[in-house]
């Protein structure tokens, strides 16, 4: 069995510094790095616009959808996807085999900028996410913790 | 796969419905959308066709109890029930925690139930996940038609294995037992997850999954 993956505060503190310092030099809106399967690991920026559990699940399922067009020309999959809208755009960028990055902009700036600095903010992204701690980081909870009666209420 | 923040004190979890074609999994997700508090849930989100037949997959995100100060989120996906969408099937249960398995319980849908559970054993296999390990529990849907076969015919076919999961006889269409399942596999989950955590990388132990837990209530509450 293994250990929950776990940021820390200091993780984090770490992650925001990254995705903060690309978010001033792309002029973007707001940053979230998410596994691939859907969960927010860390976001950055505006983030009362838009639900981000809800973008999360939905860039996760269009990154691996076209997985299948990648291949067809050859390729594993494609590094990188823009949706563009017409005054709002999406970039997604891949940062290792479990993670992605996604980053909503709009008329400040230009996909050509938002691509150029989030490929170095991926590198470092990834280079912290590989670091992170698994376990013996102070929280645990046991069973006794949790509640008898029902999660969610009808 | 569930993360911890600490920052924003919260713990995730993934949760997927999963059986055959329109055996109830959207509605199971359409049922607790409209009677969970809206405080405690986002949007319901459905990609499906214009007949309304779920294409890509249905999400719901979920806040639920609060242990030790971390809230839990819970997200659910339903995957698509039809066999040709099996790469979809495989990309929603990436990083699944825990499954609903929806069984349709009419006569006529028994081959369909038992293809799509060994298709569910297959694609976990395919992330080295044994159906053994993972929580999850199996709801018997459309207990209210008329032909419909019996429980322990049912559970011959879907449960008949050395460790026997829970599960729930229900009728998604008009919400019973669909909570009681939600919160059977829930609490099976953190359980499972008190059990691992601040475990150290290393340790690896056989997960023992407590089908009626019923431990004293300390901190939280139903939402």
């Amino acid at each position: 069995m293994n250990a929950i993956p776990c940021l820390t505060i200091q993780d984090v503190a770490n992650l925001d510094g990254v995705l903060g310092d690309f978010l001033k030099k792309a002029e973007a809106e707001l940053t979230v790095v998410i596994d691939r399967g859907g969960n927010v690991i860390s976001q950055f920026g505006d983030m009362t616009v838009m639900d981000v559990t809800i973008i999360a699940a939905l860039a996760a399922g269009s990154f691996a959808a076209t997985k299948e067009l990648a291949r067809r020309i050859g390729e594993i999959e494609f590094n990188a996807l823009y949706h563009q809208g017409n005054g709002n755009h999406i970039f997604m960028n891949s940062v290792d085999d479990d993670t992605i990055m996604i980053t909503v902009f709009g008329r400040r700036t230009t996909v050509g900028l938002v691509r150029f600095y989030s490929a170095s903010a991926a590198q470092n992204v990834g280079a912290l996410l590989k670091a992170l701690s698994n376990g013996g980081h102070g929280f645990s909870f046991d069973a006794s913790d949790v509640t008898a009666a029902p999660v969610f209420a009808d | 796969m569930s993360i911890i923040n600490y920052a924003s004190r919260e713990i995730q979890f993934k949760i997927v419905y999963y059986g055959p074609a329109l055996c109830g999994k959207t509605t199971n997700l359409g049922y607790i959308h409209k009677r969970i508090n809206p405080e405690n849930r986002g949007d319901l989100v459905s990609l499906a066709t214009a007949a309304d037949r779920t294409l890509f997959f249905d999400f719901l995100p979920l806040n639920a109890v609060v242990i030790k100060g971390f809230v839990t989120k819970f997200q659910l996906y339903t995957v698509p029930g039809q066999v040709i969408y099996n790469a979809t099937r495989q990309l929603v249960l990436r990083s699944v925690d825990g499954v609903i398995f929806v069984a349709d319980s009419q006569w006529e849908k028994m081959e369909e139930n038992v293809e799509s559970f060994k298709n569910l054993e297959d694609n976990l296999a395919k992330q080295n996940i044994s159906i053994d390990e993972i929580p999850y529990v199996l709801q018997y849907n459309k207990r209210d038609l008329e032909n419909i076969a019996p429980v322990n015919y049912l559970e011959y076919v879907l449960n008949n294995r050395k460790k026997r999961v829970q599960r729930v006889e229900g009728v998604s269409s008009t919400g019973q037992n669909v909570f009681a399942s939600l919160n059977a596999v829930s609490q099976i989950l953190l359980h499972k997850f008190s059990k691992q955590s601040d475990m150290p990388k290393t340790a690896s132990s056989p997960v023992a999954l407590p089908v009626e837990p019923s431990m004293p209530r300390k901190e939280g509450a139903a939402v």
